[in-house]
């Protein structure tokens, strides 16, 4: 009997329909017994492995304790992971979907900022002139804090969010943002200007292995990429 | 001998000269201490959240927890103090000790700097005595000097804030002079395109705020960054200038002809570096002792006089200095002069 392989896919949105038509552009073709909302599928003639559909945030912490072999997710989010957790993975191939940016913006209105060493000099007015730190809302923490702190922004304060990061700068969670964008109009819409030279990371979707399975994969990947 | 041995040599050299126990606390609120380093500093730092979800650290440096404790008190005299406790912090390096065993002394509230500098680098000099360690050097600095020396260059204001921000992180301060040699930092394109947008916000309530900022701040500084030159001719000298100081490393006796040479031979201005009260002083030591600008750039909290003592091995056994500033980032509404040093008691074993 072949070994078994476990595969998790991104569970909605633009990543799921990507997935799914990547499989079938190289004919695997998905197939599930239940109905739409059936969390669990399989490769057409190929009974020896098993598909499941999650959070792609989950499909990186999987793939890292060794329930799934490989998956499907962003970049941004396994740059985004623990150091020890990307250690254990493996990106074999980058897909020509789920593209965007992670990228620090700050209130449009903030004209004499136009780049990160401009991000610096504010971030040493707020420590020195109102003895408070500049606040930047994320979902991204290490990703924010590698970046700024290699640029050389050091007098910042990071603030965790879930969802709806455009709003904090204008509720006043928050003084800038680093987020994900693919096509900068939500930003925009919400007052926000990327800075120049402000981008963080390119992200778009990955083919991601366990560097443990890389033996047992072999021959599906060799037909699958 | 054992370090316990050592301990009680050291403390009764401290007492001898007046300092008094005092016991900084073990935990600390950690958003208290990100809000004085920044946020980096956290992944150094050892948490965890208490029952209620706030999050504490263990004290990630003995003299952060005295001043603390020293505000918690709402003294107003002048604090001669010592403690004998653990400082817990985490290391990019493993080989790196995450517990390190300190006895430091601090003085916190006199006036009476340079007297206080140099008793406080003697105090830990006759402990280490007491410790029979033998053949150690000293090496001392004037991080003030280095300020000086960037204040009396011919530099746009924007560049000498930005070398003296960061001095004490020498990487990204070797990026910073590349930058500048090359002046890399000019965007006259990105001035130009906001100059519409400035008239617009001249017209706006300039008490407004948009995100902690008042419209007046942002065209302030909007309006100073135009004016600062963009383009500079001498970046290639004065950054010679600035590395040549850098690398000044001589006995502590010889560095007031060392200065003036210096002075002399880069035509800057006399008095410039003059004010050698501070390390002449402690050129009374009679130990060998070097003066060096470029060491110590790591802690970020130092203002004056800094030394590190190391034994034969060179081996770094403590390291102390004066730290005028910290009071005032950790919540004290004036400036207050502090100073002190720490044995690392981990470092002295034979």
């Amino acid at each position: 009997m072949k070994d078994l392989i476990t595969i998790g896919l991104p569970s909605k949105g633009r990543l799921k329909e990507g997935s799914i038509n990547f499989f079938e552009k190289n004919n695997f073709k998905l197939t599930s017994n239940g109905g739409e909302r059936n969390y669990f599928a399989q490769i057409e003639k190929l009974p020896n492995i098993k598909v499941i559909y999650l959070h792609a945030k989950e499909i990186i912490q999987r793939i890292g304790d060794g329930t799934l072999d490989m998956g499907i997710s962003g970049l941004d989010l396994l740059r985004e992971s623990a150091i020890n957790l990307q250690k254990k993975i493996e990106v074999k191939k980058k897909l020509d979907f789920g593209t965007a940016s992670v990228v620090v913006a700050i209130p449009n209105d903030w004209i004499d900022v136009q780049t990160v060493a401009d991000l610096e000099e504010v971030s040493f007015d707020f420590r020195d002139k109102k003895n408070i730190r500049l606040r930047v809302a994320t979902k991204y923490p290490n990703l924010t804090n590698n970046f700024l702190v290699s640029k050389g922004v050091t007098q910042y304060k990071l603030v965790p969010s879930l969802g709806a990061t455009e709003t904090y700068p204008f509720v006043g969670s928050s003084e800038i943002i680093t987020d994900i964008t693919s096509t900068g109009k939500t930003l925009k819409d919400n007052n926000l200007r990327v800075l120049k030279d402000g981008l963080i990371l390119k992200s778009l979707a990955c083919v991601l292995i366990s560097k443990k399975k890389t033996k047992i994969l072999q021959p599906f990947l060799n037909s699958l990429i | 001998m054992k370090l316990k041995n050592y301990s009680e040599k050291i403390i009764n050299v401290f007492k001898k000269n007046g300092f008094l126990l005092s016991e900084p606390d073990v935990l600390l609120d950690s958003e208290y201490i990100i809000q004085r380093s920044g946020e980096n500093f956290r992944k150094l730092m050892l948490t965890f959240e208490d029952d209620t979800g706030k999050s504490m650290c263990l004290r990630p440096d003995l003299t952060v927890a005295s001043c603390i404790k020293y505000l918690k008190e709402n003294s107003k005299a002048t604090s001669k103090i010592f403690y004998s406790g653990q400082a817990y912090r985490r290391s990019s390096n493993p080989k790196e000790k995450i517990i390190n065993d300190q006895l430091g002394v601090e003085i916190i509230g006199s006036k009476k700097k340079v007297a206080d500098d140099e008793k406080v680098l003697k105090t830990i000099l006759k402990s280490i005595d007491k410790t029979k360690i033998g053949n150690i050097t000293i090496k001392v600095g004037d991080v003030s000097l280095f300020e000086k020396l960037i204040e009396s260059l011919k530099i746009p204001e924007r560049w000498k804030m930005r070398l003296k921000r960061h001095f004490w992180r020498p990487q990204y301060f070797e990026d910073l002079l590349n930058r500048f040699e090359t002046n890399s930092d000019v965007d006259p394109m990105a001035i130009d395109l906001d100059k519409k947008k400035f008239s617009e916000m001249k017209n706006l309530d300039q008490n407004k705020e948009i995100a902690n900022r008042r419209v007046s701040e942002i065209l302030s500084r909007f309006d100073r960054k135009i004016k600062d030159p963009r383009s500079f001719s001498e970046n290639k000298k004065v950054v010679k200038i600035i590395r040549e100081f850098l690398k000044i490393n001589c006995s502590i006796d010889k560095i007031e002809r060392i200065l003036k040479d210096f002075i002399k031979k880069y035509k800057l201005s006399k008095n410039v570096l003059s004010d050698l009260t501070a390390i002449k002083n402690l050129s009374k030591i009679s130990y060998k002792t070097i003066f060096s600008p470029n060491f110590g750039r790591d802690i970020e909290y130092y203002t004056g006089m800094v030394f590190e003592i190391y034994n034969s091995s060179k081996k770094e056994i403590a390291r102390g200095g004066r730290y005028d500033g910290l009071l005032k980032s950790l919540g004290s509404k004036k400036n207050i002069s502090a100073v002190g040093a720490a044995i690392n008691l981990n470092n002295l074993k034979k």
